[in-house]
């Protein structure tokens, strides 16, 4: 097994723990914990993919700047374990049987795709995550959807100025 | 030509809208005028249309918009101007325009917006008139065919607060409707064999159905004209209608909406010819509705109730004119009756309104020198419908009548009968109501004077046509090719020329049966004069026998009431208690039971708790994605149960 | 791409106009002149007179079938302000922000007519759910309102969720974000399409299922509807709903066939569980604004059948319905914002007090039921037409109609509270002439598209 193999075992196996506690636990804070891990996990993966760029933009935004800010909400609102509604035990068995079903099927759908047999990630190879060829494609094939998603955060940036300002 | 046709149905139902909507602001002055203005508009406008169609010598069709557009099959909204649309406008919009012009003052003691309701009646019904003839396809004239029933029945229920009345229109909105029946069935037919419903179409594919498919859309498109214009079995509205406003019988129950039957024959020839056995039903259906109505005529006492009669047994000439081929003969007549007829009516009308609506014969007499126009008038449409050469309708009686006799003796003969009856119920009523003397009781304060110039105007110029009217088809026997009418037309009825050499009568027998039959009619006319011209003629004494039967319409209504409406009343009533209470009811109240209690279950899951909503949804997501997993398995079993 | 642009300028521009002027009325009568402007833009785009044009490298395609819906919507929204403009500007304190947000969902929907890549159509369902989300809960002093926007919010984002999904299987499968796919291609032998691809269009099915409330997805939209002011409810169920199915029609024209048997089971199981919930629950709501939400789902049971019909004569069907079934309910919810009491009570004895409102409403809810002679019937008969020239079997048009006829009754029950029932029928304000008038002038137009379609029609191909 070479150091890559090791590595991408690790991460998975990482990134799958992180998001079950981010569901598991009870107390808020921990969930937005394991959550920060999990991304730090799936920007291991970018690296390994030869991603470097996504990677650091991974956690900047996402590990640094949204769960922080998460980190701040929850603390000001003061949720704990305590706070959080308690649901009935038939409730939490049907969910578990439906993410579980769900889970299944997605499963076997994936195991059913006779093409993806055989083929393997393409580690530390590929040129598609650098920034320069994510520059070339972002502001020629992708410049539309690009200005376009200006709108959609614009959209947002009103929304939040709407519902979040004092009356 | 120009699409001016478009302002001929558009100037009535403007006059509708205005006085419609405007009815409770509008004077009784403004009204009057916007209404016949409207009609005399459409009259100008038809005038041109005539000129352009009788210059060119051919029709053609404007397309307004696509109406209904399917795969099967298109309608447009179009018109159609020929020669035999463009010489109906001319009728409707002429006579329509005299008639609104007489209803001005007659109509003069109705509060103003009740005039308004009036008037806005009858423009949408010139307005669907209109459009029955114009349209260039069956469903158009369909549209028409509905809208001049529904004037019909607003027109005849016009005194809205007399049961009697309200009784009436109903009763002609039913018959109407069951006419109706047939012209829609015969409609549908037409679309599902042929998939079009446009004239020029239909006539030149119809020769591709079988004979079955077209003799049951003629047969069935003489139902619709039965109700419409009021042959047997379907007549007995007409006489009823009669509740309405004497200018709406003249405008509706002679001139117009009751030959509407005969113009969507005469429209149809081609589809008439080619099935003869309808051709043949038409005939017969008109003969005895025409002798049939002529004996009711002879006893009735009603002024309006002769004249309904009578336009139900003109009606039935003008079928025999069709059922026997002589097409022009047939239009010929619609117009010459529409002249004396609507005279007729609206010199009785004069009549009523010099009266103060009195209608009984047996109480009028000796009407002649307080009524010295209305007299004069009425006795020259009296003549014309007697059929005295040359008045206007000699000419078109005789060409139906010599078309029969071509056709079948024996048919002539039996018409010939109807016609002599006519004259002699004609002068009955012309003498009963201005010879002898007066039998009504007198009142000082109001005595009898002849009516305003707004009234009697429109009776001279009718009177004038009635005279002059049948020089545009003279026979060939007095002159040849003098029938301008008949080369004018010849375009409309040529595929059915042309399908069926028609005998002709050699010169000789025409002179001779024309000279018999003005010979009998005088002898029946100076009869009547002599019998009820009298100054002491008796009207008391009450009838026997057969007259009796005569005087109550041969029982026809209690007839029908006993042999259909009675019949089904008690089934209904059977139905009522047994199917609808246990039955019907039970299952719609089943069927509601059912989704009441669905809905409460459907409730429950709409608890409002977005994770049960993700729950469902998820689930839901397993479910799909498992039915794709196993669709042919599902599909299979699908398929052996249903 | 002038909608797309044009929208997006105005939007901004309304924007500046929030802390520029400080005058309601003024942000009305600019969102009227910026709707009127974006009107014209898109019909000279789609008479191709004048547009604006960029390189978009395939990943958007105007077809005159999308730039006509824009202009459907566009005018619909046009006609919606003039009609509750008012009310828009009273919902709180933001009023130039909510036409800011409307016009930001009118770029999210020419986007959504336009897509040729599912990023784009992922950036158009965003850009029109993200302002849906805010208007919901624009009344922010209102409990019901904050707890919808909520509702609303978390299961949108799972959905979301699921379209994300799915776009990542499908170019998992194809290699490439195109409309197109890869379709059928051969597996070893076999002829078929890859799983990923079916399991990526299905979730991506799903997921504009949700936004069209068609059940089993449609829970969030009773509560949401009802939630949600007035005002909005009626902008969110006419005009965005429509415009998902276009979205839906144009994925699934593209990858017709992807789905094979399936098809068969799943969208009639769709259509008839839709039907069945809208209608039946509709039967029993005694508030009119709850009756009208699951109205709204009873007729996008009917809007499917022209995914499954997926011929000419659906998609002519959607335009009609989409018209017809727009015009009715923000004329309902035009009045309905006016009265007092939203219970169907409330509407006892309005046609005695407000005749012509009365009538304009009657002739709403004909429509919506689909009696003849309202555009209402032949949007549902071209549905039920093109379904069955597509092959449906008849127990499903069955179906459709015994719904149909359901559907009357609870329509109904807003005629004879009108006209058969004594009562107040009290409202906030009495109706301005120019309201009654606008209300008038929505009734004409249903009724003379009951009368011609084909008007409409015209002027989509000649």
């Amino acid at each position: 097994m070479s150091i890559t193999e090791i590595l991408f075992w690790f991460l998975s196996a990482l990134a799958l723990v992180g998001a079950l506690m981010v569901v598991l636990s009870r107390n808020p804070v921990h969930s937005v914990l394991w959550l920060v891990a999990t991304f730090f996990a799936i920007s291991g993966h970018y690296i390994l993919m030869n991603a470097q760029f996504l990677a650091i933009v991974n956690i900047i935004v996402y590990a640094g700047a949204i769960m922080v800010l998460f980190l701040f909400v929850i603390m000001l609102m003061n949720l704990n374990s305590e706070a959080e509604p308690r649901k009935s035990w038939m409730m939490q068995l049907a969910g578990v049987l439906a993410g579980g079903c769900f889970m299944m099927v997605l499963v076997s759908l994936v195991r059913q795709t006779a093409e993806l047999g055989g083929k393997t990630a393409l580690v530390k190879e590929g040129n598609i995550g650098l920034i320069k060829q994510l520059g070339m494609k972002l502001f020629s094939e992708y410049t539309v959807p690009f200005e376009i998603s200006s709108v959609l955060f614009l959209s947002a940036m009103v929304g939040a100025v709407v519902i979040g300002k004092k009356d | 030509m120009s699409q001016l046709v478009f302002l001929v149905p558009l100037f009535p139902l403007i006059g509708f809208l205005i006085t419609g909507l405007g009815r409770n602001y509008l004077s009784k002055t403004a009204t009057g005028y916007i209404a016949s203005g409207s009609i005399l508009g459409a009259f100008i406008v038809s005038c041109l249309l005539f000129s352009q169609v009788y210059g060119s010598g051919s029709g053609q069709v404007f397309t307004l918009f696509h109406f209904i557009q399917t795969e099967g099959f298109s309608i447009p909204f179009a018109f159609q101007v020929d020669q035999l649309s463009s010489l109906f406008l001319l009728i409707i919009t002429g006579i329509g325009f005299l008639i609104h012009v007489y209803s001005t003052s007659y109509m003069h003691e109705e509060d103003a917006h009740h005039f308004a309701r009036f008037f806005a009646y009858m423009n949408l019904f010139v307005f669907s008139m209109l459009l029955l003839v114009l349209g260039a396809n069956y469903v158009i004239m369909f549209i028409g065919w509905e809208g001049v029933g529904l004037c019909s029945y607003l027109l005849i229920g016009y005194w809205f607060k007399n049961g009697d009345y309200n009784y009436a229109a109903k009763k002609a909105f039913i018959m109407n409707r069951i006419g109706d029946l047939g012209f829609l069935l015969a409609v549908f037919w037409m679309l599902a064999k042929l998939g079009t419903a446009t004239y020029g179409e239909v006539f030149s594919q119809v020769a591709t159905l079988s004979t079955f498919d077209i003799t049951a859309i003629t047969m069935l498109l003489f139902v619709g004209a039965m109700g419409k214009s009021a042959q047997i079995p379907l007549y007995t509205w007409l006489p009823d209608a009669m509740a309405g406003p004497t200018p709406v019988s003249a405008l509706i129950h002679a001139a117009t909406m009751v030959t509407a039957g005969i113009y969507m024959i005469a429209r149809s020839n081609v589809l008439y010819t080619l099935a003869p056995f309808s051709q043949g039903f038409v005939a017969m259906i008109g003969l005895a509705t025409a002798i049939f109505a002529a004996t009711i005529a002879l006893r009735q006492n009603d002024i309006k109730k002769v004249l309904a009669y009578s336009t139900v047994s003109q009606l039935g000439y003008m079928f025999l004119g069709l059922g026997v081929g002589a097409y022009t003969g047939a239009v010929f007549h619609v117009m010459t009756h529409a002249f004396f007829k609507a005279l007729l009516f609206l010199g009785a009308g004069s009549v009523i309104h010099a009266l103060h609506h009195e209608q009984d014969i047996r109480k009028m007499g000796g009407l002649k020198k307080q009524l010295p126009i209305t007299h004069i008038t009425f006795l020259l449409g009296c003549i014309a419908i007697a059929g005295i050469p040359p008045f206007s309708g000699f000419f078109s009686k005789d060409e139906i009548l010599m078309a029969t006799y071509a056709h079948q003796p024996w048919m002539y003969f039996i018409a010939m009968g109807g016609a002599l009856m006519t004259a002699f119920y004609m002068f009955r009523l012309y003498s009963l109501t201005f010879l002898g003397s007066y039998r009504g009781h007198t009142d000082a304060a109001h005595p009898i004077h002849e009516s305003p110039l707004s009234m009697t105007f429109p009776l001279m110029v009718l009177a004038v046509l009635s005279v002059v009217g049948g020089f545009i088809g003279i026979p060939a026997v007095f002159a040849e090719n003098a029938h301008w009418l008949e080369h004018f037309l010849a375009p409309v009825f040529q595929p059915s020329n042309e399908l069926v050499q028609h005998t002709h009568l050699d010169h000789a027998t025409e002179y001779l049966l024309m000279g018999i039959s003005t010979v009998l009619v005088l002898i029946m006319i100076l009869l009547a004069v002599k019998l009820f011209g009298k100054d002491d003629v008796d009207v008391k004494k009450d009838d026997t026998g057969i007259k009796k039967w005569m005087a109550n319409k041969w029982y026809i209504d209690e007839l029908y009431q006993a042999v259909i409406i009675q019949p089904l009343h008690i089934f209904s009533v059977l139905l009522k208690n047994l199917v609808e209470k246990n039955i019907i009811d039970g299952a719609v109240n089943g069927v509601g039971r059912l989704v009441h209690y669905g809905a409460r279950q459907f409730r429950l899951i709409q608890s409002g708790q977005v994770g049960n909503y993700l729950l469902f949804m998820i689930l839901s997501i397993v479910v799909f994605i498992l039915i794709w997993f196993n669709d042919a398995t599902i599909l299979r079993a699908l398929n052996n149960i249903f | 791409m002038n909608a797309i642009i044009v929208s997006a300028v105005f939007g901004v521009l309304m924007m500046f106009a929030s802390f520029l002027v400080n005058n309601k009325n003024v942000y009305r009568y600019l969102a009227i002149i910026g709707l009127s402007v974006l009107l014209l833009a898109n019909i000279l785009e789609t008479y191709a007179i004048w547009s604006i044009k960029f390189d978009s490298f395939l990943q958007l395609s105007f077809e005159r079938f999308g730039l006509f819906f824009n202009s459907i919507a566009i005018a619909a929204t046009l006609f919606y302000v003039l009609l509750s403009g008012k009310d828009i500007v009273r919902v709180g304190n933001y009023s130039a922000e909510y036409f800011v947000l409307i016009f930001f969902i009118l770029c999210g929907v020419s986007l959504i007519t336009s897509y040729n890549s599912l990023l784009m159509l992922f950036l158009g369902i965003e850009i029109i759910s993200i302002p849906l989300y805010i208007l919901t809960g624009s009344d922010k002093k209102n409990l019901k309102s904050n707890e919808a926007a909520l509702k609303y919010f978390l299961m949108g984002a799972f959905s979301t969720g699921l379209m994300l999904m799915g776009i990542a299987l499908s170019y998992g499968a194809v290699g490439n974000f195109g409309l197109e796919g890869r379709g059928v291609v051969a597996f070893g032998g076999s002829m078929r399409v890859s799983f990923l691809e079916v399991a990526g269009l299905l979730l991506l099915f799903i997921s504009m299922s949700f936004k069209a409330s068609a059940a089993p997805f449609h829970f969030w939209t009773p509560d949401v509807y009802e939630g949600a002011p007035s005002v909005f409810t009626s902008f969110m169920a006419t005009i965005v709903k429509a415009t998902v199915f276009i979205g839906m029609i144009k994925l699934l024209e593209a990858r017709t066939g992807i789905f094979g048997p399936t098809w068969q089971i799943i969208l009639p199981l769709m259509i008839v569980l839709t039907l069945a919930i809208g209608n039946i629950t509709a039967v029993f709501q005694q508030s009119v604004k709850r009756m009208l939400a699951y109205s709204s789902i009873a007729q996008a049971g009917f809007m499917l059948f022209a995914l499954w019909s997926a011929n000419d004569m659906g998609r002519e069907g959607i335009l009609l319905y989409s018209v017809a079934y727009t015009l009715a309910t923000v004329g309902i919810f035009a009045v309905l914002v006016k009265m007092k009491d939203y219970t169907f009570d409330g509407f006892n004895g309005l046609a005695a007090k407000q005749p012509l409102v009365a009538a304009s409403v009657a002739v709403f809810v004909l429509s919506l039921a689909g009696i003849p002679l309202t555009a209402g019937f032949f949007a549902k008969y071209f549905m039920l037409a093109s379904a069955i020239k597509s092959g449906a079997g008849v127990w499903l048009l069955v179906v459709a109609v015994v719904f149909a006829a359901v559907s009357v009754y609870y329509y109904f029950r807003l005629i004879q509270a009108m006209y058969f029932k004594e009562g107040e029928a009290e409202m906030f304000e009495q109706p301005t002439n120019s309201f009654k008038g606008m209300l008038a002038i929505f009734a004409v137009l249903l009724i003379v598209l009951g009368i011609a379609p084909s008007l409409l029609f015209n002027y989509l191909y000649f």
